[in-house]
């Protein structure tokens, strides 16, 4: 496996990093929590051109989301790259705002008869809904306006990515798709949010270890403190492994190698639970500081639990690697 | 970012397999986790066998001992991305290219880097195994804190006197040289007073004595020097300047040392997952999300150590490499915990015609708590991760 990166993704980390750093700052951070509307003009006037990644390999959008998640983006892209690749199973090529509803309330994407869908991000602030329906031997994919279906915001973590109660009843269900086509589905969506979650991971433990070096205590850095960097070292390690997972899972995917789906599945475990180590040990090293709303830590500290959480979380992952393992 | 290799790379990995296929003995795939090898005598000494002299020979001679070397040095010039797939290889099929790697791995390249002609000329010998060397760093006084060291060698002109004690020197007992740090300025700093001495081990004065390990196995030795005579022509480098060197060994002995060591997690993740259906425990979710997790830690260590390979390669700092040790064996320790807990109450047999897979869990956990004590102990490591490459502090 060769982790060097093309000159085309070198130029894709960094031109993410840089409009992202420019047009993303905790401000418009702060304003999308209050009012989602507030990243309208980020999505409109930017990020609806990276839907393109859809159509990329994975390992780009990896490293494109990798760049998201640092900056913690509100807003609706994240729904709609996962919709755009939905969709394209039954050969739509969706270029707006959507989003996808297929959980139960177990909130797993294994394919299902329920009317109500279940922990649908951004179904508030969408134009289409693919909306996944049927069984996991024969999954159905419909594309449906918005405006068609009754939507409910379910409070939660992470208000800037808000998420619904969809319900779809009495649509028309659209086309069958292959069981395989459908796991490829949600491998790339396993392994778009891992890859998001490694970013959060990221900015929370950069952030520690910048705290670590500035803040004094008994007249030195609290950084010097042994207890303290060995619990950032492990952080770290335990962020670098999953970054490499999810490394790893892309080029999986991009070759439909066999172990893709051990892979993708790993990868959304490790991320899952990398993100919120980084979140419990930033919060522990920035100490009172970090407790307070003010700050602003707690925004990534939500989106690690809330990302974990989505499409399952790390100990579900772990049950469906043990079924993939010990099915033979 | 691709799972597959350049045309050129698999080929050479595939004329490495078409050479193994013809030339690695059995013996040579046995896996140093297995109890009952024959590289111990009946006191459980370690004793180099015939065949591991002949296998190390073989490769030396066909370019396959170290393939970034050339021919003459028992290589092929191969490209750094080839030195990892040839390492993956053999780790994957357990297969040692020696049952030393002092000569080859610290020796060969120090000598080469900091050695003069004559000592230069000591090399091919040292990596085809025809000379076996031991390295004398640790002493009981001088573990993590290699710097301390004291034994001592005494300017007297045209030789140095030796007197000392250095322990967990591996291979002693087999040794012909030791690659030996001393100290040679007691008043300097402690990093500025230490040098490297070529001492050959038949000399008057020099004394091996077993050292018996956990496992019951003796691949170590204390070894006491008393009054040895080094001729001053065996000082490698500047007098004074053996601390350099010495980084540079430890740097040599880790370089590809994560390739063996995940390829040793992947072969127990899989052995485990055998096992856990043999014993019927499939259904035991407590034991396969157990499992699959560090199914899951093993492959993304893989992959970490090999994304830290192309920053490497790439000529960029490679943090990951730094984690690697530290992550490694206590994953390896946690491994060989569990495949010894899936025997339940058997799990503390040893009695290899009694215990599962001939007590090798048991052996190879004994063997894994090794790993987060030598080459540097795990809190040395978070130590160095912490100020090296997240640049906190200092205590």
């Amino acid at each position: 496996m060769d982790f060097s990166l093309t000159e085309e993704q070198r130029i894709i980390q960094q031109t993410a990093r840089g409009l992202l750093a420019r047009e993303c700052p905790l401000a418009l951070v702060r304003s999308a929590w209050e009012n989602p509307a507030a990243a309208l003009p980020l999505w409109q006037d930017h990020l609806r051109d990276w839907l393109v990644l859809a159509e990329q390999s994975l390992a780009d959008t990896t490293l494109f989301m990798h760049e998201y998640g640092r900056a913690l983006v509100p807003g609706v892209f994240f729904s709609s790259l996962l919709a755009a690749h939905a969709a394209s199973t039954v050969g739509h090529m969706l270029s707006g705002a959507a989003t996808v509803a297929v959980a139960a309330s177990d909130g797993y994407w294994t394919p299902n008869e329920e009317a109500t869908k279940h922990f649908v991000p951004s179904a508030g602030q969408v134009e289409h809904v693919v909306v996944v329906s049927g069984s996991p031997q024969t999954p159905r994919v419909a594309i449906v306006a918005a405006a068609q279906l009754a939507v409910t915001e379910v409070e939660h973590m992470d208000r800037l990515r808000p998420h619904y109660r969809v319900q779809s009843d009495g649509i028309d269900t659209g086309h069958a798709i292959s069981p395989m086509a459908w796991q490829q589905v949600v491998h790339r969506a396993l392994v778009t949010t891992a890859a998001e979650l490694v970013g959060v991971g990221r900015y929370l433990l950069d952030s520690a270890v910048e705290y670590a070096k500035q803040r004094q205590q008994f007249g030195r850095p609290i950084g010097s403190f042994q207890g303290l960097q060995w619990q950032l070292v492990d952080t770290a390690l335990e962020l670098e492994r999953a970054a490499a997972a999810v490394s790893w899972a892309a080029m999986c995917v991009d070759a439909d190698a066999a172990e893709a789906p051990h892979a993708a599945h790993s990868a959304k475990l490790e991320a899952g639970s990398a993100a919120r180590r980084c979140a419990r040990t930033s919060l522990q090293v920035h100490g009172g500081i970090g407790y307070t709303w003010e700050h602003g830590l707690h925004y990534w500290l939500r989106r690690a639990y809330a990302g974990d959480a989505f499409m399952g979380p790390s100990d579900y992952h772990a049950r469906c690697l043990a079924d993939l393992l010990f099915a033979a | 970012m691709k799972l597959a290799f350049s045309a050129q790379d698999e080929a050479f990995r595939e004329e490495l397999l078409v050479f193994l296929e013809q030339h690695c003995p059995p013996q040579a795939r046995t896996t140093r986790d297995m109890i009952g090898s024959d590289d111990v005598d009946a006191n459980g000494v370690m004793v180099i066998p015939q065949w591991a002299r002949e296998w190390q020979a073989t490769l030396f001679d066909h370019g396959w001992m170290i393939p970034s070397y050339p021919r003459e040095l028992g290589g092929r010039d191969a490209t750094p991305i080839q030195t990892m797939l040839y390492l993956e290889a053999l780790a994957q099929r357990g297969i040692c290219r020696s049952l030393h790697f002092g000569g080859y791995a610290i020796v060969a390249p120090s000598l080469l880097e900091f050695g003069n002609a004559q000592q230069k000329a000591l090399v091919p010998a040292a990596i085809r195994g025809d000379t076996v060397w031991c390295i004398g760093m640790s002493e009981p006084g001088a573990g993590s804190d290699l710097a301390a060291l004291a034994t001592r060698a005494d300017d007297k002109g045209d030789y140095f006197m030796v007197n000392g004690q250095k322990v967990w020197t591996s291979y002693a007992m087999v040794a012909s040289q030791c690659f030996c740090y001393v100290r040679t300025d007691r008043d300097a700093p402690k990093h500025r007073g230490i040098s490297l001495l070529i001492i050959d081990m038949q000399s008057p004065g020099v004394e091996v004595r077993p050292l018996r390990h956990i496992t019951g196995q003796a691949e170590f030795a204390e070894v006491f020097f008393t009054d040895v005579q080094v001729p001053r022509d065996n000082l490698v480098g500047e007098l004074h300047g053996g601390w350099r060197i010495t980084m540079g060994a430890l740097a040599h002995e880790r370089g590809g040392l994560w390739v063996e060591g995940v390829a040793g997690c992947l072969r127990a993740v899989d052995d485990i997952i055998t096992m856990v259906k043999r014993l019927g425990l499939q259904h035991d979710a407590s034991i396969t999300g157990r499992v699959a997790r560090l199914y899951s830690q093993s492959r993304s260590l893989r992959a970490m150590g090999w994304k830290g390979f192309a920053s490497f390669a790439q000529g960029s700092s490679a943090p990951e490499h730094y984690y690697m040790k530290v992550a490694m064996a206590e994953l390896q320790q946690t491994l060989y915990e569990l495949g010894m807990d899936l025997q339940g109450a058997g799990l503390a047999i040893t009695d290899r015609a009694v215990a599962q897979e001939g007590g090798r869990w048991q052996a190879a956990f004994f063997n894994a708590l090794a790993a987060t004590i030598g080459g540097g102990t795990s809190e040395i490591q978070r130590n160095v991760i912490a100020q090296q490459v997240l640049g906190l502090p200092r205590a």
